[in-house]
């Protein structure tokens, strides 16, 4: 039995595997990097998902236009990351409860809207994913190219997005902006920067992040919408930020983990052995746990994590 | 007008029904130092915040450099040449020097950030007015007087012409004040114009050209300083009476030892040594008035003699027993009251009733607690008592210790701390952020306390006010006693112990 | 007093006029579906009240809700966000089947015992979250829900694996609890069992809760650390108890789910409980009363809702979105309370 594991036909697929799905934890969790760093703890973010798989099926399914389905994905969970923006920063609510509610009601809306686009059918309407993308020349390097460059092109993206969100974060103006309102909102305030503003930007971002990762679900992923598409990703993204405090290349590491533990437990199940699933699948929100442990100590959070700012408030 | 930097006619500001400025007129002259003088509340920051664009009047006109402006936002007010250093730095403590600088302006690289360019200019123009600051340094590694630098730096950065202070001097000592003043007067004479929010009357007299003074949020009235101008009648027009500058102490000879504090030695919140080898006694009866600039240990001194901090060694002797770190409910049960120095974290529960804040040490004793249950009836009458006996103004016991006053707040904790008749008082800095009327009172009651008995230590960085209470006076600087000195101290001689020199002919 | 009881009333006809509002856009949207709205309510209502079998579905789905909410009141009240409801009840009802199942204790001993281990596994589930926090600082929503999926992993691996029934037909779920076990109905026709006297009892203890001085320690340390070891609160232990407590009455709910309405461990056992709970406890207002009514309402909305979806067409997503509605009201409304109060205003004017 072990010898079906230790083949090198069972690492390719497990490692790319691996990469395939982190994908739609890192890139909600590269969005929530934005929102934390800014001082938003959104535990809406699984709705959030949930909302752009939906928007992203649907509007796939309806053009054929699997771009115009990642389009629409996208600005659907920015719009309703919206609502999580007004709760929290304008109506300066309790964050989680804001999250879990925005949770339920993501989910109930999604299925919802899902009903009424499709109705109740006996199979479920499907959609052609996104094919892979072979890299030329590195992809027909042996081992190599199987694991690392024979992914659809949203996977490539989501990678390439850790870059991105680290320059903006580190390289730019509205970096600073961000990292200064999560920090001393009153300092960024009175230097002249809208609070609320930017507040609202880096959730809004956040939802374009987790709208995309939705869509990545439904429509480069699964192929097709189900209640449970997200199945706790969302939840998950927001503890790799954590656990990687709030930077985006630890927090690809932290999303290659979730991924890798969710393709070990797919292979080995895939090859009939049972190691009790159940339990591998536990192993990755233990090792949260166990990274939070080692983390929490020197863990730096924005001084302004989750508190609202108020001018008024001293 | 045409020499007017800045001019505000008429200002009126309405905080919920609250007039916080009503019709002030305010004119600061170009290239002068201006006092803005006041008791807390009275409006100055409020006046000042409207200036910056923090807050908009309900009514006047504001004019700058003889042109009327609507000042909407702190970037308008930093694009018209406006500065505001506040009491509270507005810096990121995570963040380097030159990222805090970027945040307030323009970068030359569009979206991306220009930190080289800025570093470099922001050190020539550190060099010029002689602050010795390094760009890249994080805020959290600097002192509260280099942040005080930067912030000043910052906004001479971002070209502001017209500086507002907001109680500059309030976390410095006495020398680095000097050196504050000094770049001050180099400011002035550069064309600078510059507005000084202070209560503090030394620093009218010192430095400024001229001062307009506002209580109750009503304009009283400016007027140039000169060498006439004396203390007196600044205090008569900040505060409409004449103020008692001193307390009758009625001295008595102090008691027994109560607390005896043997090589002390403790570390603050980074794991830096706050305290070391820290000796001090207080008697009974006698008010012990610690004087020193803030951070020199003074935090974590209250703390370990309270539970809240364990201490790395020595000994605490209280009535001749060891008790050092105990559990905090120990020092409570033992006597030993507590004014914190931060009401609104440590003091008080801000959203629990005025009741419940009285009994936060004892609701679970007799009479408040009965078969296990709070006893509402007890509470209440003991609320009745204390409200009365140490004057506290609030609608209803039910209301949140938030909706109260800093004086009244203040007065809460009092009663808390004094009623049950304490063995040793640790007041720290007790008069902090209060009026003069309300410091009067808690000053007062300190002394009330002395007299029934207490052991009292008195924390504060106000030198007036350690000066007027104190039997004995020492001075604390880095974690060490810098020296012991009678009642009646020359200030200058405290003054030198607090920048940590000892004196040569030491009492 | 009458102030506070013209507040009471304040507060309960807002809280109504939200519920009024949520339903009024639920209205909407069964409309767009294609179905009669009317129609749709009716059968809701119908379903959730209509008869004493429906109320007594009611109360079945009240006991644990009410019990999670009383217990996440307890822990927010202390400002500890537990959002790991779910899991502290799974372990609860896995821990409190054990007995049952495997060592055919007389049912005297047995009851007792396996609801003390209840309590006991949904307390240590809790504790978890609370000795990470105290020792590491570890965030508790994060360890809380980390622990939920810990739990539910956990639970499908003892039913599909050791724990499964034989005879089960291969679903994922243990064996039944012997007759004897069930705790007993109050009548052959409904659902309503022993559990709800259990459920009454917590109620109970809980209106004094709030007045012994564990509750104002909770209380307290919900206050500020700061201001809580001032006043002489340990605030690790009160912490820990706070913690302790909140899981031991999720663990409780457990013990009610296996042996008041399933008689065996299966799959997904706690129905996502936890999500409701934890709004039910808020919505109530973290008090007891409050928490009573809201359970009721949310019961009520979850049974009529499932009736709603059975009789008619109209999806059941619609209950869903009309909680979810709900309680983003009442955050926004709590929010125009408390977070614009005049204090902060005049407070503006503080140091000026």
């Amino acid at each position: 039995m072990l010898s079906s594991i230790f083949t090198v036909g069972f690492l390719v697929s497990l490692l790319a595997g691996t990469i395939r799905l982190a994908t739609p934890i890192l890139l909600p969790a590269l969005g929530q990097i934005y929102t934390q760093r800014a001082g938003i703890l959104n535990l809406g973010v699984e709705g959030t998902m949930t909302i752009g798989a939906v928007a992203g099926f649907s509007a796939a399914y309806k053009t054929g236009n699997l771009w115009i389905g990642l389009l629409s994905g996208m600005f659907f969970g920015m719009l309703w990351s919206l609502i999580m923006a007004w709760l929290s920063v304008t109506m300066r609510a309790n964050q989680v409860i804001a999250g879990i509610a925005l949770n339920i009601l993501g989910a109930g809306t999604a299925v919802y809207v899902y009903r009424i686009l499709f109705g109740v059918q006996s199979l479920p309407p499907q959609v052609t994913p996104f094919a892979a993308v072979n890299i030329p020349v590195l992809s027909s390097i042996p081992v190599i190219g199987q694991i690392f460059f024979q992914h659809n092109i949203l996977v490539y993206l989501s990678y390439v997005m850790v870059f991105v969100t680290w320059f903006i974060l580190e390289k730019t103006t509205f970096g600073l902006k961000i990292r200064a309102v999560g920090e001393h909102p009153r300092a960024a305030d009175s230097k002249g920067i809208s609070v609320a503003g930017v507040r609202y930007a880096a959730v809004l971002i956040g939802g374009l992040y987790a709208g995309a990762a939705g869509a990545f679900m439904s429509i480069a992923y699964m192929n097709l919408f189900t209640e449970s598409i997200v199945s706790g990703r969302g939840f998950i993204a927001v503890s790799v930020v954590i656990f990687a405090r709030f930077m985006p290349v630890r927090a690809m590491w932290g999303a290659l983990l979730f991924g890798f533990a969710s393709a070990l437990q797919m292979r080995l199940q895939a090859l009939g052995i049972d190691m009790a699933n159940q339990l591998m699948l536990m192993l990755p929100y233990i090792m949260t746990i166990a990274a939070l442990i080692f983390a929490s100590k020197k863990a730096e959070f924005p001084s302004a994590y989750t508190i609202p700012y108020s001018r008024l408030e001293r | 007008m045409d020499n007017l930097a800045v001019s505000m006619q008429g200002i009126t500001k309405i905080f919920n029904g609250v007039k916080a400025n009503d019709n002030v007129d305010f004119n600061l002259r170009k290239g002068s130092i201006h006092g803005l003088l006041g008791e807390n509340g009275a409006g100055k920051t409020t006046l000042m915040n409207i200036l910056y664009g923090l807050y908009q009047q309900e009514a006047g006109d504001i004019y700058i450099n003889g042109s009327k402006e609507e000042i909407s936002s702190p970037i308008k007010a930093i694009s018209l040449g406006i500065g505001m250093v506040h009491q509270h730095f507005m810096l990121a403590r995570p963040m380097t020097v030159v990222e805090n600088v970027m945040l307030g302006k323009k970068s030359r690289r569009g979206i991306l950030l220009d930190t080289k360019e800025t570093a470099t200019e922001l050190k020539e123009l550190a060099d010029k007015y002689k602050m010795n600051i390094d760009p890249y340094s994080k805020i959290w590694q600097l002192s509260v007087g280099e942040q005080q630098r930067v912030e000043i730096l910052t906004a001479i950065y971002q070209g502001a012409d017209i500086l507002i202070l907001d109680e500059p001097t309030a976390v410095l000592t006495p020398q680095e004040a000097n050196v504050l003043f000094d770049m001050l007067r180099h400011m002035k004479a550069d064309g600078k114009s510059i507005i000084l929010i202070t209560h503090k009357l030394e620093e009218i007299i010192s430095i400024v050209d001229e001062v307009t003074v506002l209580r109750d949020g009503e304009l009283i009235g400016s007027k140039l300083v000169d060498e006439h101008t004396t203390k007196e009648e600044l205090t008569k027009m900040m505060v409409g009476r004449d103020v008692l500058f001193n307390f009758d102490k009625n001295k008595k000879a102090p008691g027994a030892v109560k607390v005896e504090l043997k090589g002390l030695s403790a570390s603050n919140d980074k794991g830096l040594p706050a305290l070391t080898d820290f000796n001090l006694t207080v008697h009974e009866g006698e008010i012990l008035g610690l004087a020193g600039v803030d951070g020199n240990g003074q935090k974590e001194l209250c703390e370990v003699l309270t539970g809240l901090r364990k201490a790395d060694g020595g000994q605490f002797l209280f009535k001749g027993k060891e008790v050092i770190n105990q559990p905090p409910v120990f020092y409570i049960n033992s006597g030993i009251s507590h004014i914190p120095e931060d009401r609104m974290t440590t003091g008080l529960a801000l959203n629990w009733s005025l009741k419940k804040n009285l009994i936060i040490k004892k609701f679970h004793k007799a009479p408040f607690s009965k078969n296990g249950l709070l006893n509402q009836k007890a509470i209440d009458a003991y609320w009745d008592k204390c409200q009365k006996e140490y004057q506290i103004k609030a609608n209803s016991g039910e209301d949140h210790a938030r909706a109260l006053s800093g004086g009244n707040q203040q007065k809460v904790i009092l009663a808390r701390e004094l009623d049950d008749h304490p063995e040793m008082v640790i007041a720290n800095q007790p008069t902090r952020g209060l009026d003069i009327g309300a410091s009067e009172y808690v000053r007062q009651k300190i002394l009330d306390a002395r007299n029934d008995g207490a052991a009292v230590l008195l924390v504060s960085a106000d030198l007036e006010e350690i000066l007027q209470l104190s039997d004995r006076i020492a001075v604390i600087y880095d974690g060490k006693i810098m020296g012991i000195l009678p009642a009646g101290a020359d200030t200058n001689t405290i003054g030198m112990l607090m920048m940590g020199h000892k004196q040569e002919e030491k009492a | 007093m009458n102030s506070k009881i013209i507040n009471s009333i304040k507060q309960f006809v807002i809280a109504v006029l939200t519920i009024v509002l949520a339903l009024a856009v639920g209205a909407i949207l069964v409309r767009i579906s294609g179905n009669d709205p009317a129609e749709a309510y009716t059968t809701l209502f119908r379903g959730a009240l209509g008869s004493k079998a429906r109320i007594s579905e009611v109360l079945v789905k009240m006991i644990p809700l009410t019990l999670m909410a009383l217990g996440m009141s307890i822990a927010y009240k202390a400002q500890l966000w537990n959002i790991g409801a779910n899991g502290q009840l799974t372990i609860g009802a896995i821990l409190a089947i054990l007995p049952g199942i495997y060592l055919g204790l007389p049912t005297v001993i047995l009851l007792p015992l396996s609801l003390i281990l209840s309590v006991l596994g949904g307390a240590l589930w809790c504790g978890l979250a609370a000795w990470l926090k105290n020792c590491f600082n570890a965030n508790e929503v994060i360890t809380t829900l980390m622990l939920n999926y810990i739990a539910t992993y956990f639970l499908a691996f003892l039913v599909y694996g050791p724990m499964m029934d034989p005879d089960g037909g291969g679903f994922p779920q243990s064996k039944v609890l012997p007759d004897a076990y069930h705790l007993p109905l109050f009548s052959a026709q409904m659902r309503i069992h022993g559990g709800i006297v259990v459920a009454i009892i917590v109620i109970l203890m809980m209106f004094f809760f709030w007045r012994t001085k564990l509750g104002v320690k909770i209380d307290l340390i919900g206050q500020g650390d700061k201001i809580a070891t001032y006043a002489g609160v340990n605030v690790k232990k009160t912490v820990m108890v706070a913690m302790l407590i909140s899981g031991a009455l999720c663990g409780l709910a457990g013990w009610n789910e296996v042996y008041g309405v399933q008689y065996r461990l299966l799959e997904g056992l706690s129905s996502g409980y936890g999500d409701i709970a934890t709004i039910i406890a808020l919505l109530g207002g973290l008090n007891p009363l409050g928490i009573v009514i809201a359970s009721f309402f949310f019961s009520a909305l979850l049974v009529g809702g499932a009736t709603m979806q059975r009789m008619t067409e109209v999806p059941y997503s619609v209950v869903d979105i009309i909680q979810g509605l709900v309680i983003v009201f009442v955050i926004a409304r709590t929010a125009i309370h408390f977070g614009w109060p005049q204090k902060l205003l005049r407070k503006g004017k503080k140091d000026a």
